[in-house]
C-alpha cells in the first residue's frame, strides 16, 4: 500500500478567472490502482480541477505530471492518447449516434484507422468487438442500436462508463458519476464502476457529493476549499479531521440535501 | 470473416455487370429501334462509331473513344464493387441495400434515350431531347454541389454560408487558366481543383480557429470578397467584370456539340461523388465526421483532433464543390459573377433541406426536385379570373416560400421524413440534425436487419 | 455560482478598456492616413460620412446582436426590415393627400415605418421563429429564406429597379460647409438619430428593469430563465425592438439613399461584419464598431476613388478589417471567450 507509484501528480497547480482564484496551489498525488476522492463544497474548485487535469482549461501556473512526464497544457484529445480519460457531470454523449457507435467511436479513437477514408467499419471488427465487450460489461447490450438520446437517465450514465471502458485507459476522472440519478440506483451503479476499475486495475479521481459513497469506497480522500486543499488522508483520517469537520463538512451536508 | 469477404466481392460484380450491360445495351437498342445508321463491321472502326453513336461524340480520336467507353464502364463497376465491399449479407443484399440506387442510376443513363423516345426527338441532334439533355445537366452539377454541401452541414455539422466561394472558383479558374494560359484542359481541370484545394485549407487553417457561427459568417464574408473581385471593373481585362467571360473548350468537350457525352460525364461526376460521400460516411472517419456534428467537446475527449477531421471535411467538400463548379463552366464556357454570389449557397443549402439534410439520397432528390420544378414552372401561367400569372417569373420567389415552409414543416426534408416514419423514430425530432436510425436510407430497410446485428452474433 | 467563470468584474473591465485601447488607436490610424493623403475639408467629409455610415450600419446591427446574445438566434433577415423601412417610408409618403407639409409626411414615414417593421417582426417571430425554437440552426436558416422571399416580394410589388430619394423637409435639404467643403445636412440629421438611438437603447439597457433582464440573458439564458423569468418573451419584445430600429434606420436611409430591393442584402452584408468584428453579442461592440466600419469604408472608399476611380476597395476594406479581427481575436474585439 505504501509504495504505490504515483501516476498523477500536480504542483502547485492554479488557475484564476480573473480576480476568483478558483483553483490555488493545488498540490496533488495520485497513486497508481486508487480511487482517489476529491470533496469539497460547491463552488470549492473541484470541477475547475478537472478542467484542468483532462487538458479542458489550461493553468495559470503550476504543472501536471503523469507518470513523471509534464503533460501541462496538452489538448484533451492528446491526454486520451496518454490513457486519461474523462466523464461529466453534465451526461455528454453523442446523442444520435446509437449507443453501439458512441461506444465503438471510443475504442476507435486510440487506434490507427481514424483516417481510413473508404474502409467501412465492418471491416474493422477489432472496434466492433471492442464495443461489444464494454457494452456487454455495462449492461447495455439490449439497447445498443437504440440512438443514445432516447436512454434513460440512468443508461445514459452507463453509457458513459461503456466509453470509457471501451478506450483501455489507465486513469479515470469521474466528475459526479451519480449526478441525477435516482438514489436508488446510486449503490448499484458505484458497485459497477468499483467492480470494473478492480478487474481492469485502473486509477480513478472521483468528484462526488454522496458522502456514503466517498467514504466506503475511496482509498484516499482529498479535500478542496475555496480553490485550496485542506486536507488528505484516508476516509477515516478524513472523518476524524477537525479541520474538516469544522471547517465545512456541515455546510456540504447541506449542499447535497438541497 | 475472410469468408464473407470473398462472398461480397464476387456478389458486388453483379451491379456492374448490369450497369454494364444498360450502359451499352439501352443506346444500342436505341439505335437498333429507330434505325439510325449501325455501327460499322471492323475492329477499331466499330467501336469508334459505336463510341460516336453512343455518346453521340464528334471530333474524337478512334482511340480515345475506346478508352472513354472502357473507362465509363470500368468506372462505374470499380466504383460498384467498391461501394458494396464488406456489406455483410451476401448476393442479395446488393439488391435489397442498393437496389433503388441501381434503380435509380439505370434510370438516369436510360433517360436521354427515353425522353428521345418519347418526344420523337434524336438524342445527338438538336431538339427536344438535346434541350432536355441541358436540364440534366444541370440538375447533375447542382446535385454535386448539394452532396458537398450535405458533407459539410449535414454530416460534419460545420455550418457554411460561403459554398459558392468554391463553385465560383471552379468555374471562374478552369475558364481562365484555358483561356488567358492557354492550358490544356486536364491541365486547368487540375490546376482549378488544386485551387479548390487550397482555398479549402485557407478556410480551414483560418476559420477553423474561430468557432461555430463566426465561422458561417467568415465563410460568407470570404465568397462575397471573391464575388466582388470577379465582379469589379478593375479585373476587366481577366474576368470581363459584371458581365463575365467566355473561353472556348475542346470539341469532344463541347456541350453544344457533345451533349451526350457531357451528359454521361456529369452522371460520373454525380456517381463518384455519391459513392465517395456514401463510402465515406461508412467508414472509421465518416463516424468521427457525425460525432463531430453530435458533441465536439466529447469527440475531443475521447482522443479526435477534430480540427483534423473538420479540416478533412473541408478539404473533401471543397473539391467536390470546386469540381460542380468545373463542370458548370465546361458546360457554359464561360463564367460570370453571378456563380460566387449568394445564389450558389443558398440553393445547395435549400436542396440538402428539401431532400434530406444528413440523409444520402437527399441532397440529390433535392437537386432533382427543385432544378425540374423550375423548369417545368418556367413557362406555365396561371390563370385566376381576369388575372393571370407567369409562375417562372416568380420562381425565386416562389422558391424562397418553398424554403420557409419546408424548414418549418419538412426540417428532415423528403428522406428524412420517409425515414423517420419508416422506421418509426418519431422521437428524436426536437434534436437539431435527426438522423435516421441507421446511416442506410435505402427503402428496404425494414425487411432487412440492420448490419451491425450481425456482428452482435459473431463476436 | 462561484465556479463560472468569465463574467468576474476584474477581468471584463481589463478586457473592456483594452478592447477600447485598441478602437481608440484604429481611429487615430485611420485619422493619420486621412490627413497624409487628403486635404482638410476631404478628411473633415470622409470622417462625417464615415460617422452617417456607421450609424445607419449601427441601426441594422443593434437589434442583430442584441437578439443574438439573448438565444443564438442570427437574424439574417434584418437587412430586409431595413430595406422595408424605406419602402414603407415611400408607400407613406405616397398615400398622404397633396398638399400635406413636407415635414409632416417625414415625420408621419418615420413613425409609420418604425411601427411596420416592429409589427411584422413581431409577426416573424411569433409565427415563424418561435415554433423553431429548439432547432437552433435552422432558425438562422429561415431568416436567410425569407430575406430571399422579401427582397423577392418588393421586387413584384416595386419591381427592380430602385425608387428615387423622397424629398426630405426643407430645413434638413441643405449643405453646411466644413473647412472649405460642402456637406449635406441631411446626412448630419442621420448621424445625431443615430447618435440619438445608441444612447437611448444603451440607457435602457442599463437603467430599466427589462434592460437588466436582457442584460443578464444575453450573459447567461439559462440562469435568467431559472429565476423565473420568461425569456421566450423578453426575446420576442428585442426581436420587435430591433426590427423596429432598422426599420427605422431605413427610413431614416431613404431620403438619401432612396430604396431599392438589393439594399437589404447589401446593409445585412455589412452588419454582419459589425457584429462579427465587434463581438457578436457585445451592444457596446457593436456600438464601437459600426462607427470603426463607417469611419473604414469611407477611408477607403475615398482612397480607391481618387487613386482607381471606382468605389470597390470600401466593401473590401470592411471584410479585410472583419478578417484581420478574427484573426488576432477569435471572438471579436469586445466578445467574450
Amino acid at each position: 500500500m505504501e509504495e504505490k507509484r504515483v501516476v498523477l501528480e500536480t504542483r502547485g497547480l492554479s488557475r484564476y478567472f480573473g480576480g476568483l482564484k478558483a483553483v490555488d496551489g493545488i498540490d496533488l498525488r495520485i497513486h497508481e490502482g486508487d480511487l482517489h476522492s476529491i470533496i469539497g463544497p460547491n463552488g470549492a474548485g473541484k470541477t475547475t480541477l478537472f478542467n484542468l487535469l483532462c487538458g479542458v482549461l489550461s493553468p495559470t501556473r503550476g504543472q501536471i505530471l503523469l507518470h513523471g512526464q509534464d503533460i501541462t497544457g496538452l489538448p484533451p484529445y492528446r491526454l486520451a492518447h496518454l490513457g486519461v480519460g474523462r466523464s461529466f457531470q453534465i451526461t455528454n454523449i453523442f446523442p444520435t449516434l446509437s449507443v453501439f457507435e458512441n461506444v465503438r467511436l471510443a475504442a476507435q479513437a486510440l487506434g490507427r484507422d481514424n483516417f481510413r477514408l473508404f474502409t467501412p467499419v465492418t471491416r474493422l471488427p477489432h472496434y466492433v468487438e471492442k464495443a461489444y465487450a464494454a457494452l456487454a460489461e455495462t449492461e447495455l447490450l439490449e439497447l445498443a442500436h437504440v440512438p443514445a438520446q432516447q436512454l434513460s437517465h440512468g443508461d445514459k450514465r452507463r453509457l458513459e462508463l461503456a466509453i470509457l471502458l471501451a478506450q483501455d485507459l489507465d486513469i479515470w476522472l469521474l466528475d459526479e458519476p451519480t449526478a441525477g440519478l435516482a438514489s436508488e440506483l446510486v449503490p448499484g451503479f458505484m458497485a459497477l464502476v468499483d467492480r470494473m476499475r478492480k478487474a481492469g486495475n485502473k486509477t480513478v479521481v472521483l468528484v462526488e457529493h454522496n458522502m456514503n459513497i466517498v467514504m466506503s469506497l475511496s482509498d484516499r480522500i482529498s479535500v478542496m476549499h475555496q480553490g485550496k486543499l485542506l486536507a488528505e488522508g484516508s476516509p477515516q483520517e478524513i472523518a476524524r479531521d477537525e479541520a474538516v469537520q469544522a471547517a465545512y463538512l456541515g455546510t456540504m451536508y447541506m449542499d447535497a440535501e438541497q | 470473416m475472410p469468408q464473407q469477404t470473398n462472398t461480397t466481392t464476387r456478389a458486388s460484380l453483379w451491379p456492374g455487370l448490369l450497369t454494364m450491360i444498360l450502359f451499352v445495351l439501352v443506346p444500342y437498342s436505341y439505335a437498333a429501334f429507330t434505325g439510325t445508321p449501325q455501327p460499322e463491321t471492323s475492329g477499331l472502326a466499330r467501336v469508334h462509331s459505336a463510341a460516336e453513336s453512343i455518346y453521340c461524340v464528334k471530333g474524337i480520336s478512334p482511340v480515345t473513344s475506346i478508352l472513354l467507353i472502357e473507362l465509363a464502364v470500368l468506372l462505374i463497376v470499380v466504383l460498384w464493387a467498391w461501394l458494396k465491399q464488406g456489406e455483410p449479407g451476401g448476393k442479395t443484399a446488393v439488391f435489397h441495400q442498393h437496389g433503388w440506387y441501381l434503380f435509380t442510376l439505370a434510370l438516369l443513363i436510360a433517360i436521354p434515350f427515353i425522353i428521345a423516345w418519347q418526344t420523337n426527338s434524336s438524342p445527338c441532334t438538336r431538339g427536344k431531347a438535346f434541350f432536355w439533355q441541358s436540364i440534366y445537366i444541370d440538375v447533375f452539377i447542382l446535385a454535386i454541389l448539394a452532396l458537398s454541401y450535405n458533407l459539410m452541414f449535414g454530416f460534419t455539422g460545420v455550418v457554411s454560408f460561403g459554398h459558392a466561394a468554391f463553385f465560383g472558383t471552379g468555374a471562374y479558374a478552369v475558364g481562365l487558366f484555358m483561356k488567358h494560359l492557354e492550358w490544356p484542359w486536364w491541365l486547368a481541370i487540375l490546376a482549378s481543383l488544386l485551387l479548390g484545394i487550397l482555398i479549402a485549407l485557407i478556410k480551414g487553417f483560418v476559420g477553423l480557429r474561430i468557432k461555430g457561427l463566426y465561422f458561417a459568417l467568415f465563410t460568407l464574408a470570404f465568397a462575397e470578397v471573391f464575388f466582388l473581385l470577379a465582379g469589379n471593373r478593375i479585373m476587366v481585362n481577366i474576368t470581363g467584370a459584371e458581365d463575365g467571360f467566355t473561353f472556348t473548350v475542346p470539341d469532344w468537350l463541347n456541350m453544344t456539340k457533345n451533349r451526350l457525352f457531357f451528359y454521361y460525364l456529369t452522371l460520373t461526376f454525380l456517381t463518384l461523388a455519391f459513392i465517395t460521400i456514401y463510402r465515406l460516411m461508412h467508414s472509421p472517419t465518416g463516424s468521427v465526421l457525425s460525432a463531430l456534428r453530435d458533441n465536439e467537446e466529447r469527440a475531443q475527449m475521447i482522443g479526435y483532433n477534430t480540427f483534423h477531421f473538420k479540416l478533412l471535411a473541408i478539404v473533401l467538400a471543397g473539391i467536390m464543390a470546386t469540381m460542380a463548379g468545373i463542370l458548370r463552366g465546361l458546360a457554359l464556357k464561360g463564367a460570370s459573377p453571378n456563380v460566387l454570389g449568394l445564389d450558389f449557397t443558398m440553393n445547395p443549402l435549400l436542396m440538402s433541406i428539401v431532400g434530406g439534410v444528413a440523409t444520402f439520397s437527399g441532397p440529390v432528390i433535392g437537386a432533382f426536385m427543385l432544378r425540374l420544378t423550375e423548369q417545368l414552372l418556367r413557362d406555365s401561367i396561371i390563370t385566376i379570373g381576369t388575372l393571370s400569372l407567369n409562375i417562372g417569373d416568380h420562381w425565386t420567389l416562389i422558391l424562397g416560400i418553398i424554403f420557409i415552409l419546408s424548414v418549418m414543416a419538412f426540417p428532415h426534408g423528403i428522406v428524412g421524413t420517409w425515414l423517420s416514419k419508416n422506421l418509426h423514430t418519431r422521437n428524436g425530432w426536437i434534436t437539431l440534425f435527426q438522423r435516421p436510425k441507421t446511416n442506410k436510407d435505402t427503402f428496404v430497410q425494414s425487411s432487412h436487419p440492420p448490419s451491425s446485428t450481425k456482428h452482435k452474433e459473431t463476436s | 455560482m462561484t465556479t463560472t467563470f468569465d463574467s468576474s468584474p476584474a477581468l471584463r473591465t481589463g478586457a473592456l478598456r483594452q478592447s477600447l485601447l485598441i478602437s481608440a488607436l484604429f481611429v487615430v490610424g485611420l485619422l493619420v492616413i486621412n490627413l497624409l493623403f487628403f486635404p482638410v475639408g476631404t478628411v473633415a467629409v470622409v470622417l462625417l460620412s464615415g460617422l452617417y455610415q456607421g450609424m445607419l450600419f449601427f441601426l441594422v446591427a443593434a437589434g442583430m446582436s442584441i437578439v443574438f446574445g439573448l438565444l443564438d438566434v442570427l437574424n439574417l433577415a434584418q437587412g430586409s426590415f431595413f430595406m422595408l423601412g424605406a419602402y414603407a417610408g415611400f408607400a407613406i409618403y405616397g398615400a398622404l393627400p397633396e398638399g400635406t407639409p413636407t415635414t409632416v409626411r417625414f415625420v408621419a414615414a418615420l413613425v409609420g415605418a418604425t411601427l411596420a417593421g416592429g409589427l411584422l417582426g413581431g409577426v416573424v417571430e411569433i409565427a415563424l421563429l418561435r415554433p423553431l425554437y429548439v432547432r437552433p440552426i435552422f432558425q438562422i436558416v429561415l431568416t436567410l429564406g425569407l430575406a430571399t422571399a422579401i427582397e423577392e416580394i418588393v421586387r413584384e410589388i416595386y419591381g427592380p429597379a430602385g425608387l428615387i430619394p423622397i424629398e426630405p423637409p426643407a430645413a434638413l435639404d441643405t449643405t453646411f460647409g466644413v473647412f472649405g467643403a460642402q456637406f449635406e445636412t441631411y446626412r448630419l440629421f442621420i448621424i445625431v438619430v443615430g447618435f440619438l438611438l445608441m444612447v437611448s437603447v444603451s440607457l435602457l439597457l442599463q437603467r430599466t428593469r427589462l434592460g437588466i433582464i436582457i442584460r443578464a440573458g444575453v450573459q447567461d439564458s439559462e440562469m435568467v430563465e431559472a429565476l423565473g423569468i420568461n425569456v421566450r418573451r423578453v426575446f420576442t419584445l428585442v426581436f420587435v425592438l430591433g426590427t423596429a430600429v432598422a426599420a427605422l434606420g431605413g427610413m431614416t436611409a431613404a431620403p438619401f439613399l432612396g430604396a431599392y430591393p438589393t439594399m437589404g442584402t447589401q446593409f445585412l452584408l455589412t452588419a454582419i461584419i459589425v457584429i462579427v468584428i465587434g463581438g457578436m453579442s457585445s451592444y457596446e461592440g457593436t456600438a464601437i464598431a459600426s462607427i470603426l466600419v463607417g469611419l473604414t469604408r469611407a477611408t477607403a472608399e475615398q482612397l480607391s476613388l481618387q487613386y482607381f476611380n471606382t468605389p470597390i476597395l470600401a466593401s473590401v476594406s470592411a471584410l479585410v478589417f472583419m478578417v484581420i479581427v478574427l484573426l488576432v481575436r477569435p471572438t471579436g474585439l469586445f466578445g467574450r471567450e
